[in-house]
C-alpha cells in the first residue's frame, strides 16, 4: 500500500517536471501564446530594450563605442519599434564575470525587457546570459567571441544567446596562420588571463599552430590584476620564441608591452596582442612601447566591411564627435538593427492598438535572421546564434599620443 | 630495570598519541605535501636547467624591486596596529591616492624635461608630494574613521577603513576617470647596470636602495628619536604610557604620518617600476603588503621590512623553482597560490610571523 502511494506521487512529481519543461505552461496574453511569456506593451507606451557593455574601467572604449554603435541603429530606426518609442536600459557589465552577473541580474528584474543588446565581453556573457534567458530574456551579444558561447554542447542557459560578432574558431586559427605564412614563424609562446575570451582563443590558435608544424613553446597565463610581467616573460625567454601571442585586455598587455624590451632573451621575438588592443587606452597605459606593437583584430577597413560602413562612421563622428574608438561598433549597430527587426516581426497588435511579444517568438525569430545587410558584412544566423563571419586582419601602431588615435592611421592595417 | 618502570614511557607514550587531533594530522601533511613540492620541485628545476644563472638573477631582482614596494606599504599596516590594534585597510589606497596625485606633477615635470635633466630634484619633490598627500589622507582617515572608536571595543573601525578604502577608490575613480594613466619613462630610468657580471635594469638597484634607505631612515627615527620611543612605549601599553605623561593623540597622529610618507613612496617606485596608475592601482599592492606585514610578525617594523622582502622575492623566484621542476604548465598564474601558501606554512610554524613576538593576551 505505502509503495504505492510512493510510486503514485513520483508519477505525479514526473508529470509536473515534464510538463513544466515540455511548455505546458504557455502564457496567453491578449492574442498571443507564448511558451516563454508575452509581453505586454500599452498603446503608446514604451517597448524596454536592455544593453550591457564595459562602462567604466580600463576597457571602457570597448564598451562605450558598442554602446554608441547600438544608439546609431536606433537612431536609424527613428527611436520606435512596432510603433512604440524604444526605452532604452544601458548597465555596465565591466567586463569581468562579477559584472556581467550583477547588470544581467539587474535588466533580468525588469519584467518588460524583451531583449537585451551585448554584451562585449565573454567573461560577462558567460554568467549574463543564462540568467537572461531565465527570464525569457534573449541576449544578442556585440563582442563576445569565445567559442563555448554557441557551441552545439553549450548549456541549456545559453540557448537565448547569440552573437552578431565572429566566433574565435575562425579569428584563433587566422591568427595561427598569420604567425606561421606570414610570419613565418615555427614557434610561439601563449599567454592568457583566465578570461572565457583569451583562454579559448589562445587554445584555438595553438592547436591550428601545432596543426601547421610549429611548436608552442609556453603557455603561460596572468591575472589581469598582474603588474611584474618580467617573471613570465623571463620564463618565456628561456623557450626562445618567434613570437609571444597575447590576446588579453589594456591593463596586462600594456605591462607585458612594457616589460618586454626588458627581457634578456626576446631581442628577437615578436610580441603580438589581440583585439581588445584596439583603443586609445591601450595607447595610454603603454606609452611610448605601443610604437610598432602588432595585433590581430578582424579587418575593420572600408572595403572589409558592409558596404553602409563609411556612413555609419559618418554618423558616429557626427554623434559623439570623434572616430570611433574601437573596432567593433558595427557588430554593436548590426545586433541592434536585427533586433529591432526581429521585434517588428513577432509585435502583435490587439485592436486597442495594444502590442503583444512572445519570448520564445522573439528568440526564434532573431536566431532566423538570414541575410541581412550589416555594417560589419552580411549577418545569417546557424542554429547555434552564430550570426558574423571573420575576416582577419592586423594592425601596428605607429604613434603612442593617445589622441592620434584613428583606425587605419594609428593604428595603420599592415595585413593583409 | 622493573616491569612497571618499563611500562611508564610505554604508557606516557601512549597518551600523547592519544592527544594527536585530525587537525594536527592534517596540518602536519600540509606541510609534508609543501616541503616535497618545494625540495621535489627545487631538484627538478635544476636537474632540467631550463634558467640560466643570469635569468635566476633577474628573478631575484624582480622579486627584491617588488618586495622593497611591499615592504615600505608593509611598515604603514604594522605601525598603526603596533599603536592601534587596529588593521588599517585603507592604507593601500592611501599608496594609490599619493602616486595618483604625484602622477600630475610627474607628467609635467616630464613634458619641461625636467625629469631628465634634474633627477634628483625631480624625484624628490615627486616623492615629497606622494608623502604629503599620503600623510594628509591618512591623518583624514584616522580623524574621521578610527578616532572616535579609539576606546570602543568593537569591529566598526575595522568596517570603517573599508569603507574608506572603497571611498577613496571611488573618489578617484569619480574625479579622474577608470582610465589607466601611464607614469612618466625617463630615460636615465631606461638603462641597464652591470652588478658582478650581471646585467640588471638601472630602475631595480634605485627602488631597491631606496625603499632600503626610506626603511633605514623610519628605524633610526622609532629607535633614536624620543618620539620613537614615545611609539614604543604607546605601543607596549597605551595607558601606561599616558600615565607616564606621553602625549598619545600626538604619538598616533605622527604615527599615521610616518605610515603615510612611507607609502608615497613606496606608491611613487610602484608607479615609476610598472608606469601605470589608476583608481585601483592600490588594491592589490594594499593586499600583499598587508599579508607582508603579517608574515613578518605584525607590529614588528623589521618583521614588516624582511615580509615584504620574502614576500616578493617568493612571488618572483617561487612559480620558477618549485613548480617548473614538477611539470607543472604555466607555473607563473600560481604565483598567489605559492605566496599565499607560504605565508599560511610560516605562521603555522610560527603563528607570531618571522620576527614577530608573542603578544601577551592583554597587548593580543
Amino acid at each position: 500500500m505505502k509503495t504505492k502511494l510512493v510510486m503514485k506521487a513520483l508519477a505525479v512529481a514526473a508529470g509536473v517536471a515534464i510538463g513544466a519543461t515540455s511548455g505546458v505552461s504557455a502564457e496567453t496574453v491578449g492574442p498571443v501564446t507564448d511558451p516563454l511569456g508575452v509581453v505586454k506593451i500599452p498603446k503608446g507606451a514604451p517597448i524596454h530594450i536592455g544593453g550591457y557593455w564595459t562602462l567604466s574601467g580600463p576597457d571602457v572604449n570597448l564598451g562605450l563605442d558598442q554602446k554608441r554603435g547600438a544608439e546609431i541603429a536606433m537612431d536609424d530606426h527613428g527611436n520606435m519599434v512596432a510603433g512604440h518609442p524604444i526605452k532604452f536600459y544601458a548597465e555596465d557589465s565591466q567586463c569581468n564575470a562579477e559584472g556581467g552577473q550583477t547588470a544581467a541580474t539587474k535588466l533580468a528584474s525588469n519584467r518588460n525587457i524583451v531583449v537585451v543588446v551585448g554584451p562585449d565581453c565573454s567573461s560577462a556573457g558567460t554568467p549574463g546570459g543564462p540568467i537572461l534567458w531565465k527570464a525569457g530574456i534573449p541576449s544578442v551579444a556585440t563582442s563576445t567571441t569565445a567559442p563555448s558561447l554557441t557551441a552545439a554542447d553549450r548549456p541549456e542557459g545559453l540557448h537565448g544567446y547569440m552573437r552578431t560578432i565572429y566566433n574565435d574558431l575562425a579569428a584563433g586559427a587566422a591568427d595561427a596562420e598569420y604567425f606561421w605564412n606570414r610570419m613565418e614563424c615555427k614557434s610561439l609562446a601563449t599567454i592568457h588571463d583566465g578570461s572565457p575570451y583569451a583562454e579559448q582563443l589562445v587554445r584555438v590558435a595553438e592547436n591550428r599552430f601545432k596543426e601547421l608544424g610549429g611548436t608552442v613553446t609556453a603557455a603561460e597565463a596572468v591575472a589581469p590584476t598582474d603588474v611584474d610581467m618580467r617573471p613570465v616573460l623571463t620564463r618565456i625567454a628561456t623557450t626562445k620564441p618567434c613570437a609571444v601571442y597575447f590576446p588579453i585586455f589594456v591593463a596586462a598587455a600594456a605591462q607585458i608591452v612594457r616589460q618586454f624590451g626588458e627581457i634578456k632573451g626576446l631581442e628577437d621575438t615578436t610580441p603580438i596582442g589581440g583585439s581588445a588592443l584596439m583603443a586609445p587606452g591601450f595607447l595610454e597605459a603603454a606609452g611610448d612601447s605601443a610604437v610598432d606593437f602588432v595585433f590581430t583584430n578582424p579587418d575593420t577597413s572600408p572595403d572589409a566591411m558592409g558596404n553602409r560602413y563609411p556612413e555609419l562612421v559618418k554618423k558616429y563622428k557626427e554623434k559623439y564627435g570623434e572616430a570611433p574608438i574601437q573596432a567593433f561598433h558595427q557588430n554593436a549597430y548590426d545586433g541592434m538593427a536585427v533586433t529591432l527587426m526581429g521585434i517588428e516581426k513577432v509585435a502583435v497588435k490587439d485592436d486597442a492598438g495594444n502590442t503583444y511579444i512572445g519570448r520564445q517568438a522573439l528568440r526564434d525569430t532573431l536566431f532566423a535572421t538570414k541575410g541581412f545587410d550589416g555594417m560589419g558584412g552580411e549577418v545569417t544566423c546557424n542554429e547555434h546564434g552564430d550570426c558574423a563571419g571573420f575576416k582577419f586582419a592586423a594592425y601596428k601602431f605607429v604613434d603612442a599620443d593617445p589622441e592620434s588615435f584613428e583606425i587605419g592611421k594609428n593604428p595603420i592595417k599592415i595585413y593583409p | 630495570m622493573t616491569a612497571q618502570a618499563a611500562s611508564a614511557p610505554a604508557g606516557t607514550r601512549l597518551k600523547a598519541l592519544k592527544r594527536i587531533t585530525f587537525v594536527d594530522v592534517v596540518l602536519w601533511a600540509l606541510r609534508v605535501i609543501v616541503v616535497v613540492v618545494v625540495v621535489g620541485g627545487t631538484i627538478g628545476t635544476f636537474v632540467k636547467g631550463t634558467y640560466t644563472t643570469a635569468q635566476w638573477v633577474d628573478f631575484f631582482m624582480f622579486g627584491l624591486t617588488i618586495g622593497g614596494v611591499y615592504a615600505l606599504i608593509a611598515l604603514g599596516y604594522t605601525m598603526v596596529y603596533g599603536i592601534l590594534r587596529l588593521i588599517n585597510f585603507a592604507h593601500g589606497d592611501i599608496t594609490m591616492a599619493g602616486a595618483f596625485s604625484a602622477y600630475f606633477l610627474a607628467s609635467s615635470l616630464d613634458r619641461a624635461g625636467t625629469l631628465d635633466a634634474f633627477p634628483l630634484l625631480a624625484m624628490l619633490a615627486i616623492m615629497a608630494l606622494a608623502m604629503g598627500v599620503c600623510a594628509g589622507i591618512a591623518l583624514i582617515v584616522e580623524h574621521i574613521c578610527y578616532r572616535p572608536f579609539r576606546h570602543v571595543k568593537s569591529l566598526a573601525p575595522l568596517i570603517c577603513a573599508i569603507g574608506a578604502s572603497f571611498f577613496l577608490q571611488h573618489a578617484f575613480r569619480g574625479m579622474y576617470g577608470s582610465t589607466i594613466r601611464s607614469y612618466p619613462d625617463p630615460e636615465w630610468m631606461k638603462g641597464r647596470l652591470d652588478l658582478f657580471g650581471f646585467e640588471i635594469p638601472v630602475v631595480q638597484p634605485i627602488v631597491i636602495l631606496t625603499a632600503l634607505g626610506a626603511m633605514l631612515f623610519l628605524y633610526l627615527i622609532v629607535q633614536k628619536t624620543r618620539m620613537g620611543t614615545a611609539m614604543r612605549a604607546v605601543s607596549e601599553d597605551r595607558d601606561a604610557a599616558a600615565l607616564m605623561g606621553i602625549d598619545v593623540n600626538k604619538v598616533i597622529i605622527f604615527t599615521f604620518i610616518l605610515g603615510g610618507c612611507m607609502a608615497g613612496i613606496g606608491g611613487v617606485l610602484y608607479c615609476f617600476v610598472y608606469k601605470q596608475i589608476y583608481y585601483f592601482t592600490g588594491f592589490f599592492p594594499g593586499i600583499k603588503a598587508f599579508c607582508a606585514a603579517v608574515l613578518g610578525g605584525i607590529g614588528n617594523i623589521p618583521g614588516a621590512m624582511v615580509g615584504g622582502f620574502f614576500l616578493g622575492v617568493v612571488e618572483s623566484v617561487g612559480p620558477a623553482l618549485f613548480l617548473d621542476g614538477i611539470g607543472i604548465t604555466a607555473p607563473y598564474q600560481l604565483r598567489d597560490l605559492i605566496a599565499f601558501t607560504m605565508l599560511v606554512m610560516i605562521l603555522i610554524f610560527r603563528p607570531q610571523g618571522i620576527l614577530g613576538e608573542r603578544l601577551a593576551s592583554q597587548r593580543a
